[in-house]
C-alpha cells in the first residue's frame, strides 16, 4: 500500500499536537522552542504533501518562506533565551516573574 | 512582474540599511543625529514617494501584491507612526545603552513589514510581512539587554508569537489543502463551495487565531500587559500602533476580501471576541498602577473595539474601524511621547512618577490629558469620533440581527469604565500630590514636533472629520463585492450604492 494523503495528514496533525502539549506542558524554554519548532514543521509537512497530491507547487514555495523565517526565528530566540540565562542563571518560566502585576 | 509598485518598502528597507552603514562612520556621540536623518528621510518617503511619485494602483507579483486605495491609506498610516516613533527614539537614547543606530534600523525594518502587510494579497505574503514585523519586535522589545524586564518582555513575545506563527502557518497548509490556492481573489470565488468544508474552515480559524495574536484580541492577548510594560517606550508604541494596525488591516482584507460570507457567518463568534475583549481589558486596567501596564490592558479593550467594527460586517464598519485607528495611532503615539520625556533618567513607570506633572510641565501635563480623554472618548477629540462610528455601526447592524444591540451595550459599558482609569492618571498630574521633583523638564525638539503632531491629528480628527472620513470610504471601496465606490451621506452616513450591503 503507497501511503495516502491522508496518512500524510494525521502524520502531520499529529507532530501539530505533539509540539502543542509540548508548548504548554513543558517549564523549559528550551523544550518549548523545540516544540514551537516541531509545529511548524507539521505546517510544512502539510503544506508538502498538499502540493504533492494536489499537483500545485505552490505550496513548496510557502515551505521554503516558512524555513527561512523559522531559521531566522530561531536565530533571534535563541540569542534572547541565552541572554536571559546570562541575567538570571534559568530557562524555567516559573522564574519569569519580574513583569507581573 | 512590476517591480515599480514596491518602491516605497524598498525605499523604507534601504534606509534602515543606509542607517545601520552610516553607523560605523559617525562617533557615538552623534548616532541620535541618524534618527533626525532616517525621520527626516522617512518623512520625504512619506510626502513625496507615497504622494506623488509611486505607482498609485495596480497588482504585482503574481498577484501576492496589490497596490489600491486600502493598501495606501495603511501605508500612510505606518509611515507616520515611524516618524513619531523614531523621534521619541531620539528622546529615548540616553536609556538605550548600546546600538542606538541598530534600533533606529530595525524600527525601519518593521515599518518595512508593515508596508508589506498593507499591500499583502495573498497568505504567503502575509504570513512573511507578518513575520518581518514580529521577528523585528522580538529583538525590539527586549533591546535593554541590561533590564532583566525588558529581556522577559522579550522572551514572553518571541514564545507566544512563535506559537501564533506555528497556528497560522499550519492554517495556511489546510487553506491550501482545501481550495487550491492562497491567494485571496481566488478564495473569494471559490467561497461558496469552502463555506462547506471543514478542513478549510480550520484553516480559516487558525489563521484567525494568528492574526488575533498581532490584534491582542482575548483569547490571545495574555502577552499585551507583559510586553508592553517590559519593552522600552519606543518599541511599545510601535507595537501598539503599528503591529496591532497591520493585523487589521489583514483581518480586514482576509475577512472582507477572499471570504465575505463566511465572515457573515462567524459575525457572532467575532462580536463574541469583540465583548470579551472589551470588558477583559477594561477591568483589568483598573487596579493597575504601571502605565506602560495600564496602556497595554488598554489596549487589548481598544482591540475589542476594533472588533465590534469588523463584527459589523458592513462598510460603516469597516469605515469606523479605518477612522478608529488613525484617532488611536495619534493619541498611543502622544501617551508615548510624553512618557518618554517625563520618565527620562528613571526606568519605573510608575503612576506616581506623574505626580506634579501639571506643575512641572503644564505643557506636558495639558498634553497628556487631551491624548488621555480622546482615548476615553469624550467629545470633540478624535478618540469620540471614532468610538461613535464604532457604535453607529454596529447599531445599524443591529437591522439584520437583534444581538448587535447588545454588542453596543456592552460597548457603552466598556467606554464608561476606561472613563475612570484614564482619568486616574489624569488626577494623578494634577492632584496626586508634590512630587519630589520640582524642576522643570527638558525636552528635546524631536519630541516637540512628534506631540505637536499627534495633538493637531488629535484635534482636526475630532473637529473636522468629514476629511479622514472620506478617505477611509475611499479605502474600503477594494473590499466591496462589487468594487462600488462607498458614498458618504451628510452627517457622517454612510450609504451604499443601491442601498445593497454585504
Amino acid at each position: 500500500m503507497t501511503p495516502g494523503l491522508n496518512h500524510y495528514l494525521v502524520v502531520s496533525g499529529l507532530l501539530f499536537s505533539l509540539g502543542l502539549l509540548g508548548v504548554l506542558g513543558r517549564r523549559n524554554l528550551l523544550i518549548i522552542y523545540m516544540g514551537l519548532e516541531l509545529m511548524l514543521n507539521a505546517g510544512n509537512l502539510a503544506l508538502v504533501s498538499f502540493s504533492r497530491f494536489n499537483e500545485n507547487l505552490n505550496g513548496q514555495v510557502m515551505v521554503f518562506f516558512t524555513i527561512t523565517v523559522a531559521a531566522a526565528e530561531v536565530a533571534v530566540g535563541l540569542a534572547l533565551i541565552v541572554a536571559l540565562y546570562r541575567k538570571r542563571q534559568t530557562a524555567h518560566v516559573e522564574d519569569l516573574t519580574t513583569l507581573k502585576f | 512582474m512590476n517591480s515599480g509598485l514596491i518602491s516605497i518598502e524598498l525605499g523604507v528597507g534601504l534606509l534602515g540599511l543606509i542607517v545601520l552603514m552610516a553607523d560605523l562612520w559617525i562617533a557615538p556621540a552623534h548616532r541620535r543625529y541618524l534618527g533626525w536623518g532616517a525621520a527626516a528621510a522617512l518623512t520625504c518617503l512619506l510626502v513625496f514617494g507615497l504622494g506623488t511619485l509611486a505607482p498609485q494602483s495596480g497588482t504585482g507579483f503574481s498577484g501576492l501584491y496589490v497596490v489600491d486605495p486600502l493598501a495606501r491609506f495603511f501605508k500612510a498610516f505606518f509611515m507616520l507612526s515611524g516618524v513619531v516613533v523614531l523621534l521619541m527614539t531620539v528622546e529615548y537614547a540616553d536609556r538605550l545603552a548600546v546600538g542606538l543606530s541598530e534600533f533606529f534600523a530595525l524600527t525601519l525594518f518593521a515599518v518595512t513589514g508593515m508596508l508589506f502587510a498593507a499591500s499583502a494579497n495573498d497568505l504567503t505574503m502575509m504570513f512573511v510581512s507578518l513575520e518581518l514585523i514580529t521577528v523585528t519586535f522580538y529583538v525590539l522589545n527586549s533591546f535593554q539587554r541590561g533590564k532583566l524586564a525588558s529581556i522577559e518582555a522579550g522572551v514572553k513575545y518571541l514564545i507566544l508569537g512563535a506559537l501564533a506563527s506555528a497556528f497560522m502557518v499550519f492554517g495556511i497548509a489546510l487553506i491550501f489543502g482545501s481550495a487550491n490556492t492562497t491567494q485571496f481573489p481566488e478564495l473569494a470565488l471559490r467561497q461558496r463551495e469552502l463555506s462547506g468544508s471543514p478542513i478549510f474552515l480550520t484553516g480559516l480559524a487558525f489563521v484567525l487565531a494568528g492574526l488575533g495574536f498581532k490584534i491582542a484580541a482575548v483569547p490571545f492577548h495574555g502577552w499585551a500587559p507583559d510586553v508592553y510594560q517590559g519593552s522600552p517606550a519606543p518599541a511599545t508604541a510601535l507595537l501598539a500602533v503599528g503591529s496591532k494596525a497591520a493585523g487589521f488591516v489583514l483581518l480586514l482584507r482576509l475577512l472582507f476580501g477572499a471570504v465575505p460570507q463566511i465572515a457573515t457567518e462567524w459575525r457572532g463568534c467575532l462580536g463574541g471576541l469583540a465583548v470579551l475583549s472589551l470588558l477583559y481589558g477594561s477591568l483589568g486596567a483598573i487596579p493597575q498602577r504601571s502605565v506602560k501596564r495600564l496602556m497595554g490592558y488598554s489596549s487589548i479593550a481598544n482591540a475589542g473595539f476594533l472588533l465590534l467594527g469588523v463584527a459589523a460586517v458592513s462598510p460603516a464598519g469597516s469605515i469606523a474601524v479605518l477612522y478608529y485607528l488613525a484617532a488611536y495611532c495619534f493619541t498611543v503615539l502622544a501617551v508615548f511621547t510624553v512618557l518618554c520625556v517625563v520618565m527620562n533618567g528613571s526606568d519605573a513607570d510608575d503612576m506616581a512618577d506623574l505626580a506634579g506633572l501639571g506643575v512641572r510641565s503644564p505643557v506636558l501635563a495639558a498634553v497628556m490629558t487631551l491624548a488621555l480623554a480622546s482615548l476615553a472618548g469624550v467629545p470633540p477629540l478624535a478618540g469620540f469620533i471614532g468610538k461613535f462610528l464604532i457604535l453607529r455601526a454596529v447599531i445599524a447592524a443591529g437591522a439584520t440581527h437583534p444581538g448587535y444591540y447588545g454588542l453596543a451595550a456592552v460597548a457603552v459599558i466598556g467606554a464608561v469604565i476606561s472613563l475612570y482609569y484614564y482619568f486616574g492618571i489624569v488626577r494623578m498630574m494634577y492632584w496626586g500630590g508634590e512630587s519630589q521633583e520640582r524642576s522643570g523638564i527638558a525636552m528635546t525638539p524631536g519630541s516637540g514636533i512628534a506631540l505637536l503632531v499627534c495633538v493637531v491629528g488629535i484635534l482636526y480628527l475630532g473637529i473636522a472629520p468629514h476629511g479622514l472620513l472620506q478617505l477611509s470610504a475611499d479605502a474600503i471601496a477594494p473590499l466591496q463585492p462589487s468594487g462600488a465606490a462607498v458614498v458618504l451621506s451628510e452627517h457622517l452616513g454612510v450609504v451604499t450604492p443601491g442601498g445593497a450591503s454585504r
